[in-house]
């Protein structure tokens, strides 16, 4: 481990959820540290607990035991407000489905984040943001009126304007085909690095997580592997890159 | 604290929100329009009402003041008092019979059907404001009343013109004087300020021509009217309370211009209170409309809460977002209603024209607009703070995971006490603004019981429908298990009808019941002819002339005196009054009879009646009221006035009246010994069978043309034209209701219209054929109808008994036919809209669906 601080902690993490079939431990008690500008992939069969992990970190979804400590913030102690707020100011959030807000525009749902924020030049912000992913000629579109894969790039332009320290994407390619899909990854790695982000991406697909600096497998809600990627040739890296 | 950016930033959300339209706010928009449309229309005419009363005030009392005596003129002393005051105007009126005069043609055909009038003299000064205006345009008054070549002129208006074929330049006989018809009245100032029903057209004169009738005797019925024009600057308010002073014992009735036709004005009040608080109730109904629009949008909003939430927006934020949409929706509704309540007066001015015998005003009220609006915000408001408080607690997780939003939570502490609030603001102005508070404090917690009610109902009949045993026969099973499914329309289909229904129903009953009453009960028991006026000389004559007509019989006779109570216990009778509500029985004169023995019949409450031969110190016996009035009872000292002779006499009895039989009742009877050579006229009644009635009034009339004859079954009829027009009112102020309710449920219905289509599917691929299907849902519905029926018609029932038995102290007699009308109206406005959304739903191709799903 390098001396950095770490952008994320979870100390005993556990998280049982009600359902109508009676109470659901999804997630086990998970120990996990992740260094600033690491670039993460969770993976594991359906139902191991990898969007649950997410949405615990994301500040979405409370833990029902253990500490998640997040760009030094301890979030077991935050309000609904306060953790809002933590989200807007810290966390940005890729989805499989998109999560466009469809009554607004492409600025309007880039420069939305800044406008809660209170950024006086969130339009500006949002128009470099879309110029950053190709898209400075659909500013004025609906999310209806794009095609997935500009809705995704959209998406992803919204998760970075805020500059936020910590990117998480569930599934972020899982409804592009594949070569839409490789465009939308190229520009996140692109821009986690630029940014120095953080990226914890949750995937199925073994291409992707090779891409990554580090995968996590989960099972039935426990870390089981945590390994560091060893890269075959430095082209790969580059292409993922 | 809530910031001015916070507010921008919601204010740029919520309007960027509503981009997508407001196809959904369709119903929202109707009912809160529909409501407060209803509410704003029965406002403006009621304030157009008003401003006519208190625009034309001096026009409608005929002076700055007015001076009512009843049945006596003021004495000279009196009189030269009123001069000194101003100028005076005199008019009296009275009913009398008019006809055609002998020689006109038609006149000894018109005998029968001679009409009862009510007769206007007026002096030269005659009106003091307003104008009166003729048909032909005219309005020289004075100049149409003159004599020419010794008759005297008469104004008529258009329905006595009609009923005796008359125009300008025939002659009538009216008591012993012939005039001549010189004009059709168009409008007549002062027509407003007489206060009485009128229950014959006007017949007008001049004051000089009146002694010729020879109407004007001892202890006739003639109302005397002192108008004055005070003097430029003086307090006609204050003038009016200090007359009241100066003549305390008069039994003057004195008015001022700013209460010019006080029992209009108290009539017009509480209609209005009436509609308005059914109105109301249409805006609760559509409140539940709206309620249900909030919950579909905010259900549908919930991927863009989650969003908005993920991306960092506070709980507070997502809360004023939704609020301000709400609120831009609501003011577009309500001002949709606005413009529908300015706008239908004017529409419904012509047909109020003929009602009232004032001219409405119609315009725009903004003060009465206003309290419309009011009604229709705190209503939307009520509705809406649930689902908006519920939503803003959806969690940003709901991205994540389906099925997070589903558990609909509690709205939060804050959002509930704001709810109560409001809830609290909602009935206090329905209370603050009506005129009888303590009825609208009843229709206010009536109103929250009964949606309460309903609201369990529906809770109950899905309760019930899952603890039923499973039928064998499919449909039957399936329509079962429709009424308690998840997202069952049977709350709904209960709570959108029912409060609608129930107010139809207590409507319909408590006017049902009126009609009874005035149309079938008083007119079987009742007289055929009231006569009044009969001098004591004419009694016997009158007696032979009546029973010598064949079927005549039941003649009755009575003497009739007016006397004022102008002392209680030794007391000045004013300061006696125990209960408010009865202070009638001090203002101004009461009749007075005396007899020998009690009626047939009679009900004694408290004491005994005098022995038949009995001859000492007088005594009297008096009416239930009267007692409640003073609180006193046999053994009290009452002084009446009986023409300004006083006479103190002992309460030997308490009488309970009953006044359906509309028979001869007297408040006040005096023992023999006392009245007998007072001045004084007779009363009479008599029955007939309806063949015999024309042959009657010709007899009499011709004999005695100073005696009015008043048919009961055309008095009656007034009477009755009169409900009948209220009920209309009322009815369709109350279906605006049952329209409200059908938008609402037709919303709810449309909304699970996806549910209907996918069932529909599916039982057609498994081989159901459309009638199984149609029939599922007709079952389902057709129960639904029927239970909403059921419940409504109970507390319709409930409603209108409490209504008839503890308000207005009538006879109740259940309607069954109005029950039964209402069943069948629920379960066919739920069968309709059920089978309308089925139809479309069985034309639905099965294979997009299926793909989809």
């Amino acid at each position: 481990m390098s001396p950095v601080q770490s952008a994320l902690d979870l100390t005993g993490l556990t998280l049982t959820l009600e359902s109508a079939a009676g109470r659901v431990n999804i997630l086990k008690g998970i120990d996990l540290a992740i260094q600033a500008g690491e670039r993460i992939s969770i993976v594991g069969p359906s139902g191991s607990g990898k969007s649950s992990l997410m949405m615990v970190i994301g500040g979405l979804e409370r833990p029902t035991g253990g500490t998640v400590t997040v760009a030094g913030r301890t979030l077991n102690t935050l309000s609904e407000d306060d953790l809002a707020r933590f989200r807007r100011d810290h966390v940005g959030v890729v989805f499989q489905s998109f999560h466009l807000m469809a009554a607004m525009t492409a600025l309007e749902n880039v420069a939305l984040p800044l406008e809660l924020a209170g950024e006086a030049d969130a339009f500006d912000r949002a128009r470099d943001g879309l110029a950053a992913v190709g898209l400075s000629h659909r500013l004025d579109h609906y999310p209806g009126q794009l095609s997935g894969g500009e809705q995704q790039r959209v998406a992803l332009a919204r998760a970075f304007a805020p500059r936020p320290r910590l990117i998480l994407a569930d599934e972020p390619t899982g409804n592009l085909d594949q070569e839409t899909g490789e465009q939308i990854i190229r520009l996140m790695f692109d821009q986690a690095r630029r940014h120095g982000t953080t990226l914890i991406l949750v995937t199925h697909d073994p291409g992707l997580a090779a891409r990554c600096d580090r995968t996590i497998r989960l099972a039935d809600g426990r870390v089981v592997e945590d390994t560091a990627v060893t890269r075959a040739a430095p082209g790969e890296r580059k292409g993922a890159d | 604290m809530i910031t001015l950016t916070e507010l921008k930033l919601a204010a740029r959300l919520a309007r960027r929100e509503l981009r997508g339209g407001i196809r959904g706010f369709r119903i929202f928009l109707l009912c809160l329009a529909l409501g407060v449309g209803a509410i704003a229309a029965v406002q403006s005419v009621a304030g157009g009402i008003q401003r006519s009363l208190t625009q034309d005030g001096r026009a409608i009392l005929g002076g700055d003041a007015s001076v009512r005596v009843l049945y006596r003129e003021a004495t000279a002393a009196q009189r030269q008092w009123l001069e000194g005051q101003g100028t005076v105007a005199v008019t009296a009126d009275m009913r009398a019979m008019a006809r055609k005069a002998a020689d006109q043609p038609g006149a000894e055909a018109d005998l029968g059907a001679a009409g009862l009038v009510e007769l206007k003299a007026v002096d030269g000064r005659y009106p003091l404001y307003g104008r009166l205006t003729l048909t032909d345009g005219g309005s020289d008054v004075q100049a149409r009343l003159a004599a020419r070549g010794g008759v005297f002129g008469a104004l008529v208006d258009d329905t006595l013109a009609a009923r005796l074929s008359l125009k300008p330049g025939d002659r009538l006989t009216v008591g012993d004087a012939t005039v001549e018809v010189r004009g059709i009245i168009d409008h007549e100032p002062d027509k407003a300020g007489s206060g009485s029903i009128a229950l014959g057209p006007r017949l007008m004169i001049s004051a000089d021509a009146l002694p010729a009738t020879g109407l004007v005797r001892p202890g006739s019925l003639v109302n005397w009217s002192y108008q004055l024009r005070l003097p430029e600057g003086t307090d006609a308010a204050a003038w009016a309370k200090g007359v009241d002073k100066t003549f305390p014992d008069a039994g003057w009735r004195v008015r001022d211009f700013q209460n010019a036709a006080p029992q209009l004005t108290r009539f017009i009040d509480r209609l209005a209170q009436f509609l308005t608080l059914v109105g109301l109730t249409a805006l609760l109904v559509g409140g539940v409309g709206v309620g249900n629009a909030v919950r579909s949008h905010m259900d549908a909003s919930v991927h863009s809460i989650a969003t908005l939430k993920c991306l960092g927006a506070p709980a507070r934020l997502i809360f004023q977002v939704y609020l301000m949409q709400i609120l831009a929706l609501a003011g577009l509704g309500i001002a949709g209603g606005l413009v529908l309540g300015a706008v239908l007066p004017l529409a419904a001015g012509r047909a109020l024209a003929g009602l009232l015998p004032i001219t409405a005003e119609i315009g725009v009220y903004p003060g009465r607009l206003a309290l419309a609006a009011l009604f229709g915000l705190t209503t939307a408001l009520v509705f809406s703070l649930w689902p908006l408080g519920q939503a803003q607690g959806v969690p940003a997780a709901r991205l994540f995971r389906e099925g997070s939003a589903g558990r609909r939570g509690r709205p939060p502490t804050w959002v509930l006490m704001a709810l109560a609030w409001l809830a609290a603001v909602l009935g206090s102005l329905a209370v603050l603004t009506s005129v009888d508070q303590k009825l609208a404090a009843f229709f206010v917690i009536g109103a929250g019981a009964t949606l309460l009610l309903f609201l369990g109902a529906g809770t109950g009949i899905t309760r019930l429908a899952r603890l039923l045993p499973r039928p064998r026969q499919p449909a039957l099973r399936l329509a079962l298990s429709n009424l308690h499914r998840p997202g069952n329309l049977s709350g709904m289909v209960v709570l959108s009808l029912g409060l609608g229904l129930t107010v139809l129903v207590a409507v319909a009953l408590i006017e049902g019941n009126f009609r009874r009453e005035v149309g079938e009960s008083l007119p079987a028991n009742a007289p055929s002819f009231f006569f009044v006026d009969i001098q004591p000389d004419q009694l016997d004559q009158f007696r032979q002339t009546v029973l010598a007509v064949p079927g005549a019989h039941d003649l009755e006779t009575t003497p009739s005196l007016r006397g004022t109570i102008v002392r209680v216990e030794g007391k000045p009778a004013q300061e006696q009054v125990h209960d408010p509500d009865k202070k009638w029985v001090v203002n101004g004169d009461r009749g007075v009879t005396y007899q020998a023995s009690a009626p047939a019949g009679d009900k004694v409450m408290a004491g005994a009646w005098w022995p038949a031969d009995y001859s000492g110190p007088p005594k009297l016996a008096i009416s239930k009221d009267i007692a409640q009035a003073f609180g006193i009872g046999p053994g009290a000292h009452m002084t009446l006035s009986v023409l300004g002779r006083e006479i103190e006499a002992e309460v030997a009895v308490v009488r309970d009246l009953d006044f359906t039989t509309l028979g001869i009742n007297f408040t006040l009877v005096m023992s023999p010994g006392v009245l007998e050579h007072a001045p004084q006229t007779h009363l009479a009644t008599v029955r007939a069978p309806a063949g015999a009635e024309a042959a009657l009034q010709r007899a009499v009339i011709q004999a005695f043309p100073n005696i009015t004859a008043i048919r009961v079954k055309e008095a009656l009829a007034t009477v009755s034209t009169i409900i009948v027009n209220i009920g209309m009112a009322v009815r369709v102020v109350a279906a605006v209701t049952l329209v409200a309710g059908t938008l609402v449920l037709a919303g709810a219905i449309a909304a699970g219209h996806r549910r209907r289509v996918y069932d529909a599917v599916v039982l057609k691929v498994l081989g159901a054929v459309r009638a199984t299907v149609l029939r599922t849902f007709l079952i389902e519905y057709g129960a639904l109808g029927l239970i909403t029926a059921v419940i409504s018609g109970a507390l319709g029932t409930l409603t209108a008994w409490a209504v008839l038995t503890k308000v207005m102290s009538m006879k109740w007699v259940f309607l069954p036919q109005t029950l039964v009308l209402t069943a069948l109206l629920s379960t066919a406005i739920t069968l309709a809209l059920g089978l309308a959304a089925t139809w479309r739903a069985l034309s639905q191709p099965a294979a997009p669906l299926l793909r989809e799903e």
